[in-house]
């Protein structure tokens, strides 16, 4: 098949998915038992406000009688794919929700993309080298270390790490090398990373060189508050991604063209990297896609263990509130990617494997 | 199913096929059941209460569940007066039917805390303790009880399967069948025999974390203030009585100094701690120990239900295909398309004030949601050996003998697709408990309702003390919810090498346990 024309049957066929997440999440937040009126307006709140404000939200009719769910339901759908998210009620109330999602999107973006990077650096090379030398004490380490690894729930790895790290903690002695910063709080995304060197009476030279000088001390600083966040949420998947990687390294190493490749002469490296490597992959291709999805619903304890301002716990924060519009947004966004991140993975097994046609890869 | 013709042909392998009710084939050779009886019963004997207690608990929870459905029912065609009615019920029976199990936990048993008792206390600075059993020190007392405890249910689960093994080899309809197998197999597993042997030590602690423990949950979490306990006064030199609760009171676990009571210690009332205490004085033994029954009641309830509603689902969906399998695959991706632990966090945020966030001290609720979003995840995996089945000649034959579609589900699909459900059930079993203790731990309403014990609270009470003396207070419970979901996989891992000796397959959906929580 056309690889544009299955892309395009594919996003068709998100349409639906993405409708009946969106649905659910409207039918337990809007017809729930959620009062967010008395939520916005406290305690001492008159009846008068109350009719008031729910007129415009949008649960009840200007003369006093109910909104009708379908009305509720269209128009929030319809506001949600033309991207007219509303404003915050509670959390920053009056500021479009947008905005609130876009001031806290950059920290969550760090963390997740450093625990990507943290969970493929490790996780797979590990697991590849676990699976060439197998049934050794290397491989029993790396494949017990992984299944482990596994097992440890996010939130509270979280806690033992921030605990070992803070003042007194078992980890504490990486203070004397002079980064008295705690783990514990927002991580700085690029602000404070780079310095501009300031020569010839203030103008920055590198700045003429589009480039920017990385502050070494700063740096470090921002790792320690990025990385142990990053590496237990990128924990879950590395673990799956050792005991995977072993298992199809394995099953492609007895086979025969690895045996052909090594009868012409091919060195080891070479087939491990081109045959071997490549063919593993696959079986990866649906664990590292499926990172994106860990990364979401772990974020939201990694962040409050660790006290980052970020999209989990806005998240949090937003469905206790309550604040719908902001909540209804971040599904959106969240229910988008995830379906954009499927068809992506099809793609990539085309790419990655040219026997799998697409089409085929609908199972 | 119809009779055997495969003994009176002449030629091929001659089975022995016995057609008659079970229990005429007992009464013709009595002896292996006899005997297999009376040790049963023997083990049943001293712990009658315990039984009847933990039959109660499952009944009562069944009962529970089943008229909640009925109320929501009520409540959605807007019979409101009848959903009240359905609750009135359900409360006054849910309430005679813990009073009958108070009572029978209350029957005297051989390994219960009154026979062997622990918590007793010195009469002089020195000794000797009274109150213990053979006057021995609390630890002592204690440790004799959990190793009694564990002994005692290690061995009813072995004589379990010698049942079926006396069951099998004597009075079973056929000679063989492919489960003897699995079975066989998997007594040759090791790393599955782990995970036996973790779940099965889990389900000691959830049957007999009454007695387990070095106290009590009603007297020492849930009610402190209303039990009394003895012990030596040093400064005023005799032995006084005081509640629980003011002994709490000075045993917190808040890691400066002297502030701390870590584990296999003593605290100032001659109380022994196995785990140490909690920040607010309670004991974490106890505390785990409770946490265990209701963590493996709401896992259990929520993978029954979401293996139910996945391999009737599978079984459809293979069985009639197109447009049934598209419609069913859409709703599991919209399900999914959410992700799991926001969907848990948004249900029972918005369920938290309800009425029905109080069965179970929140677990049934909890229930409910995992089961229900779970089921795409199980679904996807049994899918493919429904669809496999599904193609098979004798699927055709049945077809065309006319049976039909439930039957043919019923009878020929689903004993297929049971060991493949058994394997990913196991392993999402471990993401539920995970998700559990996550949501405990977020707090804020969401999860298992204080003071009823659960893991992820333990977690989240201790997170400050973590670098100092009480680093116990959060380490040990998510330990051991790690050794729980590493035995939960190896068991589930154990399954399938045995229901299928020449998979190598570790695709990438089962792997799901513990992650995103």
């Amino acid at each position: 098949m056309n690889k544009s024309l299955y892309i395009l049957k594919r996003l068709g066929l998100g349409i639906p998915v993405v409708l009946f997440g969106l649905t659910m999440s409207f039918l337990i937040m809007y017809l729930g038992p959620l009062d967010p009126v008395l939520a916005i307006l406290g305690r001492d709140a008159t009846s008068a406000d109350i009719r008031q404000l729910r007129i415009a939200l949008g649960y009840i009719q200007p003369d006093g009688t109910p909104m009708p769910v379908w009305r509720q339901y269209g128009e929030t759908m319809l506001n949600l794919f033309t991207l007219e998210f509303g404003q915050s009620w509670i959390i920053q109330r009056g500021v479009p929700a947008s905005e609130v999602i876009a001031n806290r999107m950059p920290a969550t973006l760090w963390l997740g993309f450093w625990s990507v990077v943290i969970a493929l650096v490790f996780g797979i090379p590990l697991g590849l080298y676990a699976g060439l030398r197998s049934n050794t004490w290397g491989d029993y380490l790396a494949s017990g270390g992984g299944i482990i690894w596994r097992a440890m729930p996010n939130f509270w790895l979280a806690v033992m790490i921030a605990g070992s790290l803070s003042a007194g903690g078992a980890l504490s002695w990486y203070r004397g090398l002079g980064i008295e910063t705690d783990v514990i709080g927002t991580p700085d995304a690029v602000g404070n990373l780079f310095t501009m060197v300031e020569l010839f009476d203030g103008v920055p030279v590198l700045e003429l060189l589009f480039l920017p000088i990385p502050d070494l001390r700063n740096m470090l600083i921002a790792f320690k508050w990025i990385l142990p966040a990053a590496l237990v949420l990128g924990s879950a998947s590395m673990g799956n991604e050792i005991r995977i990687g072993r298992t199809a390294v394995l099953e492609s190493i007895n086979s025969k063209y690895v045996e052909t490749a090594k009868a012409k002469g091919l060195s080891p490296r070479r087939i491990v990297v081109k045959h071997v490597g490549r063919n593993a992959i696959v079986p990866l291709l649906p664990v590292i896609m499926g990172e994106f999805y860990l990364l979401i619903g772990g974020s939201v304890l990694v962040e409050s263990v660790f006290s980052i301002n970020g999209l989990g716990n806005l998240f949090f924060r937003a469905i206790l509130g309550p604040d719908i519009p902001v909540v209804m947004a971040l599904v959106f966004i969240f229910v988008i990617i995830q379906v954009l991140m499927n068809i992506l993975q099809d793609v990539l097994y085309t790419l990655i494997d040219p026997r799998i046609t697409l089409g085929e890869t609908q199972e | 199913m119809s009779t055997n013709t495969a003994s009176e042909s002449d030629s091929g392998p001659v089975f022995e096929y016995d057609d008659r009710p079970i229990w005429s084939r007992v009464v013709d050779d009595p002896g292996p059941a006899m005997r297999w009886l009376a040790v049963a019963g023997a083990l049943i004997a001293v712990e009658l209460g315990a039984f009847i207690g933990a039959i109660l608990t499952v009944l009562d929870a069944a009962f529970i569940g089943v008229t909640a459905l009925f109320d929501v029912l009520f409540g959605l065609v807007g019979l409101g007066g009848l959903a009240t009615g359905v609750v009135n019920f359900q409360s006054s029976v849910s309430g005679a039917i813990t009073g009958v199990r108070d009572a029978a936990e209350s029957l005297p048993t051989l390994l219960s805390r009154e026979t062997i008792p622990n918590q007793g206390h010195m009469t002089g600075p020195d000794g000797p303790w009274v109150d213990t059993f053979l006057g021995l020190e609390p630890a002592l007392a204690w440790a004799i009880r959990v190793l009694l405890i564990v002994a005692y249910s290690l061995f009813a689960f072995y004589w379990l399967f010698q049942g079926w093994l006396v069951f099998r080899d004597n009075y079973r309809q056929a000679d063989w069948t492919p489960s003897d197998d699995v079975v066989d197999r998997l007594r040759g597993h090791r790393w599955g025999q782990f995970g036996i042997f973790v779940l099965a030590l889990f389900l000691i602690m959830a049957l007999f974390g009454p007695a387990l423990g070095p106290t009590t949950v009603a007297g020492n979490i849930q009610s402190p203030y209303s039990n009394e306990i003895q012990h030596f006064d040093e400064e005023a030199g005799e032995v006084v009585t005081i509640t629980a609760g003011a002994a709490n009171f000075d045993s917190k676990s808040k890691g400066a100094g002297d502030q701390n009571v870590g584990p296999m210690t003593y605290d100032k009332f001659e109380r022994f701690h196995p785990f140490g205490t909690l920040p607010n004085g309670r004991d974490l033994f106890t505390f785990m120990m409770g946490g265990a029954r209701i963590t493996l009641i709401v896992a259990g309830i929520a993978i029954g239900l979401s293996s139910l509603i996945a391999g009737s689902l599978a079984m459809v969906s293979a069985y009639y295909t197109g447009v049934v399998d598209l419609s069913i695959l859409t709703t599991a991706d919209g399900i999914v398309s959410v992700p799991r632990l926001l969907l848990l966090i948004m249900i029972s945020a918005v369920f938290a004030n309800h009425w029905i966030a109080n069965v179970l001290d929140g677990g049934f609720l909890l229930a409910l949601i995992f089961g229900f979003t779970g089921w795409p995840f199980l679904w996807r995996a049994v899918r493919g050996p429904a669809l496999q089945v599904a193609q098979e000649e004798w699927v055709d034959a049945a077809e065309s003998f006319g049976q039909g579609s439930r039957t043919i589900m019923r009878k020929h699909m689903f004993p297929y697709i049971t060991g493949y459900l058994l394997v990913y059930a196991s392993m999402s079993t471990g993401g539920i408990i995970v998700g559990l203790a996550a949501l405990s731990f977020l707090g804020n309403g969401l999860g298992i309702t204080p003071p009823t014990p659960a893991w992820g609270r333990a977690v989240s009470l201790g997170q400050t003390y973590v670098a100092g003396p009480s680093w116990h207070i959060s380490f040990i419970p998510g330990a051991m919810i790690v050794v729980l979901v590493t035995g939960l996989n190896a068991l589930g891992d154990g399954i399938r090498d045995a229901i299928d000796p020449e998979s190598q397959s570790d695709e990438g959906e089962e792997a799901a346990a513990g992650g995103g929580a």
